[in-house]
């Protein structure tokens, strides 16, 4: 129960930390509405152009407002993977990594309390383009309700793979590289551009398994057309990445901890 | 005592190989980075590829024209910012007072502080601008030198703006997210078909955010080998080196009256 | 005859903007107020102060970076801040708290490029860097790294780098910080020497009193933006300098002590500071007197800080003609 308690204070402070910048609510707006509204044109000529009323099942408003969350959820994303990387530059991981449950979930506190407040500026910033832009598209509570429940997963999903990404900083001279290739591949795969219902027939099945899209298209697709089953596979799929995952990471951490026993720090 | 332009070529040279040696001082993470970014602009194109594929046409615009826009501005970005990469960390050299350094040498301030470092990244943009050109759109002689002369002169465009965007930080204190916004601005409708914006918007993109000169103007030069974009395109150069120049200078008088130093305390 | 750098009643006002919660208020604060200074050709000048005193401000009016609110000044018979390069051809600077040597990159390198930046004949150059690097003694270490070198190879470096260009007059702002004694003293002969061979006038700031003991020959002290005292070295060295702080640590209780030209300045159980005029009485034979009243565990014999030595010069300027 103590143990519980701490780990709810450090996300505690971390959120109040991050709600000091007010200057960069303003900045984050500015950004979102950039994006939103070439998004907003480029999707119009798109719907236009087809002729179409429904693309991927969604109209043209649903369309914007899942691009908003997929944004909002992308861009809300602390840069644990460079914290690791110094983390293990520094040799404080060596000294962590002695107790690595504690050293993974006082991390995660710490990103889960950054990550939900910048996520939820993101949204509020988001929503207000995006009412501007196109317009309110209906909305349930139970929808919403399902929103908020497949969301922490995805964080989690999200936070395992940037630790993951963090830990070879023992054997790379910069992982900045495996960043990048981490966060193009979501944006490619995870549907972060266009709904998955968008690619081609014979790849959407396996995007769908794929955890980029458990952690981005997921969530936006429930918000904006809530559907049971949909939750439901979502879910589950998010529940295989999160055992998948954490096996990787804690394999990795092993093979990192041979190597620090064997080299001596 | 004027210095030849032979004489600066020398010295831009001189800077590009102790450049290139200090990097190569670290290759892993010079060529990790220029690999990422290199990577990170790849998605971008297959993205498109992917949109392309569904949506064959967008007002006009196929997948030639946007690779050719994603060429055109990454390849100019790239150079300018390999060649003078100052130009993208100015601000931080002007708020750390690391002009002073560079008042001491017997040369024009800006066009040599500009040469005093290399982005590692860009040299990933230039080679993708290019590889893009080549393999995907595969121009003919033609096209290709006029492709060169483009890149250089966007390029040159770049490092006005870079300087421009940089110089705010000696008018207006905490101009860092104000420099970046604006950049990002460029930057990314610079890599969207320009006809997907008309009337106000598309104002501002040929003046205050000026990816019109980025992407649009070559692009057009391009498509109908006409020399009279090019020439536009030049133009846009070098009013954009004069108004960077012009507040660059303005901005060191203040600086040479040391009020710049009170008033960031 | 013309001086190398003459400074005239110079002027350099700040304008201070603070924030009170909503309220502004703007003063002007006088960096420099009226210093004047004349500095014949091949002249070591060292230019000492507290800080705050008005020293890196009148530095940067010499070398062209900042311009000065009013007053005349000129360097080799060029206005600085007018004239910046045609000037920077003919000074060099080596600022201690930043280097122009690249960092990753081996000496040579960073000279190579000073040689292009300085538009410098190739054959001159060669000669020139191979005198340099003799005299300096950079030969075992110019193709390694800057970063794997020591703090006082580093410095010979970047002195060395500053006289590529063969500069007539040569500005050190605090160049011996953080060195160790030897390669203190090798940094100060090393410019000592290129002043009294070559004729290089040196414009020295500094914290450490060896420096001017060592390298200068005329002490200018400016406090609160103005010239203080200005006088030679010798002179100085006399009247301030002569002065050590000496800690003797004994192994029995600290006895009394009374020398000729030794104060006692403080006194613990087992410790005694004194300050010692070695001008009356020379410091080996007052260690030698004092450990023949008590055997002692440690000894040691230092500067006074420059403050209190500044201080005691204001003082005295106070009273006396400046």
């Amino acid at each position: 129960m103590k143990a519980i308690g701490k780990y709810t204070w450090i996300a505690y402070t971390s959120v109040r930390s991050s709600l000091a910048y007010w200057g960069e609510i303003a900045a984050r707006t500015i950004f979102m509405a950039m994006i939103l509204y070439i998004f907003m044109r480029l999707w119009t000529a798109v719907y236009e152009g087809a002729g179409a009323e429904r693309l991927g099942g969604l109209s043209l408003k649903q369309m914007l407002w899942y691009l908003m969350i997929t944004e909002a959820i992308v861009l809300s994303s602390p840069r644990v993977s460079v914290e690791v990387d110094e983390d293990v530059r520094t040799g404080r991981l060596a000294v962590q990594l002695l107790r690595p449950l504690s050293y993974a979930l006082f991390l995660m506190a710490k990103t889960f309390g950054e990550r939900a407040v910048r996520f939820t500026m993101n949204i509020l910033s988001g929503s207000i383009v995006t009412l501007v832009l196109v317009g309110p598209i209906p909305m349930s509570l139970s929808g919403l309700a399902m929103f908020a429940l497949i969301v922490p997963a995805a964080f989690a999903l999200d936070f395992l793979a940037y630790l993951f990404i963090g830990l070879f900083a023992f054997w790379l001279e910069s992982t900045a590289g495996l960043w990048i290739l981490y966060s193009r591949l979501t944006m490619l795969l995870g549907g972060m551009l266009m709904p998955i219902e968008i690619f081609p027939d014979r790849l959407q099945p396996i995007l769908r398994n794929l955890p980029f899209a458990m952690m981005v298209y997921g969530p936006a697709r429930i918000f904006v057309a809530p559907n049971a089953r949909t939750l439901l596979s979502i879910a589950v799929s998010q529940m295989w990445g999160l055992a998948a995952f954490s096996i990787a990471v804690y394999v990795i951490q092993n093979i990192a901890l041979r190597r620090i026993q064997s080299n001596g720090g | 005592m004027p210095e030849s332009l032979k004489n600066y070529l020398g010295l831009m040279a001189a800077y590009v190989r102790i450049n290139l040696n200090a990097q190569l001082e670290y290759r892993g993470a010079f060529i990790s980075e220029a690999v990422a970014m290199f990577v990170n602009d790849g998605s971008w194109v297959l993205f498109w590829v992917m949109f392309f594929h569904r949506f064959p046409a967008l007002k006009g615009w196929n997948l030639q024209d946007v690779m050719t826009i994603w060429a055109v501005a990454a390849g100019s970005f790239g150079i300018a910012h390999a060649l003078m990469g100052n130009g993208w960390h100015l601000p931080t050299i002007i708020v750390n007072g690391q002009l002073d350094l560079w008042m001491l040498y017997p040369r024009a301030v800006l066009p040599h502080l500009l040469l005093g470092r290399t982005m590692s990244t860009a040299w990933g943009d230039a080679a993708f601008g290019y590889a893009v050109y080549i393999a995907l759109v595969r121009p003919d002689l033609a096209h290709f030198l006029m492709f060169v002369f483009l890149t250089v002169s966007v390029a040159a465009l770049y490092v006005g703006f870079s300087v421009a965007s940089a110089s705010l930080g000696f008018f207006v204190g905490n101009a860092a997210a104000l420099c970046e916004q604006w950049r990002f601005a460029v930057i990314t409708f610079a890599t969207y078909p320009q006809s997907l914006f008309s009337g106000l918007a598309k104002l501002a993109l040929f003046t205050i955010v000026p990816a019109a000169f980025v992407s649009y103007i070559p692009v057009e030069a391009l498509r109908m080998l006409s020399i009279r974009h090019v020439l536009a395109s030049v133009f846009g150069a070098v009013v954009m080196l004069g108004i960077g120049s012009a507040m660059f200078y303005a901005g060191l008088r203040r600086y040479e009256s040391g009020n710049l130093l009170s008033m960031h305390g | 005859m013309r001086h190398e750098v003459e400074i005239e009643n110079l002027k350099k006002n700040f304008v201070l903007k603070r924030w009170h919660g909503l309220r502004r208020s703007v003063s002007e604060v006088a960096a420099v107020d009226g210093v004047t200074l004349t500095v014949p050709a091949g002249e070591p000048v060292a230019l000492i102060g507290p800080n705050g005193a008005g020293k890196s401000t009148t530095i940067k009016m010499l070398t062209g970076i900042l311009h000065p609110t009013s007053g005349h000044l000129r360097v080799l018979g060029l206005t600085p801040w007018r004239e910046r390069r045609k000037l920077a051809y003919r000074i060099g600077a080596v600022f201690g708290q930043r280097s122009q040597l690249w960092y990753h990159l081996p000496p040579r390198d960073t000279f190579e490029l000073l040689s292009r930046i300085y538009s410098i004949r190739r054959d001159e150059f060669i000669r020139t860097r191979d005198v340099l690097v003799e005299r300096f003694g950079l030969g075992p270490f110019m193709d390694v790294p800057v970063r794997k070198l020591s703090l006082g190879e580093r410095m010979r470096a970047e002195v060395a780098a500053s006289l590529l260009h063969r500069p007539q007059v040569l500005f050190l702002d605090e160049p011996t910080i953080g060195l160790d004694v030897v390669a203190r003293q090798e940094l100060r002969d090393l410019i000592r020497e290129w002043n009294r061979k070559d004729g290089v006038t040196v414009f020295l700031t500094s914290h450490d009193a060896g420096d001017i003991e060592y390298v200068a020959e005329r002490v200018v002290v400016i406090n609160h933006g103005r010239v203080v005292v200005d006088d030679r070295v010798t002179n100085v060295r006399r009247q301030y300098l002569s002065s050590k702080i000496l800690r003797i640590q004994f192994q029995r209780a600290a006895p009394p002590v009374d020398l000729p030209g030794v104060t006692t300045l403080a006194r613990s159980e087992y410790e005694l500071k004194l300050a010692v005029d070695s001008a009356v009485a020379p410091i080996p034979e007052v260690i030698g007197q004092l450990l023949q009243l008590a055997p002692a565990a440690d000894v040691s014999v230092e500067d006074p800080p420059l403050e209190e030595v500044i201080a005691r010069i204001y003082q005295t300027a106070k009273g006396g003609p400046v």
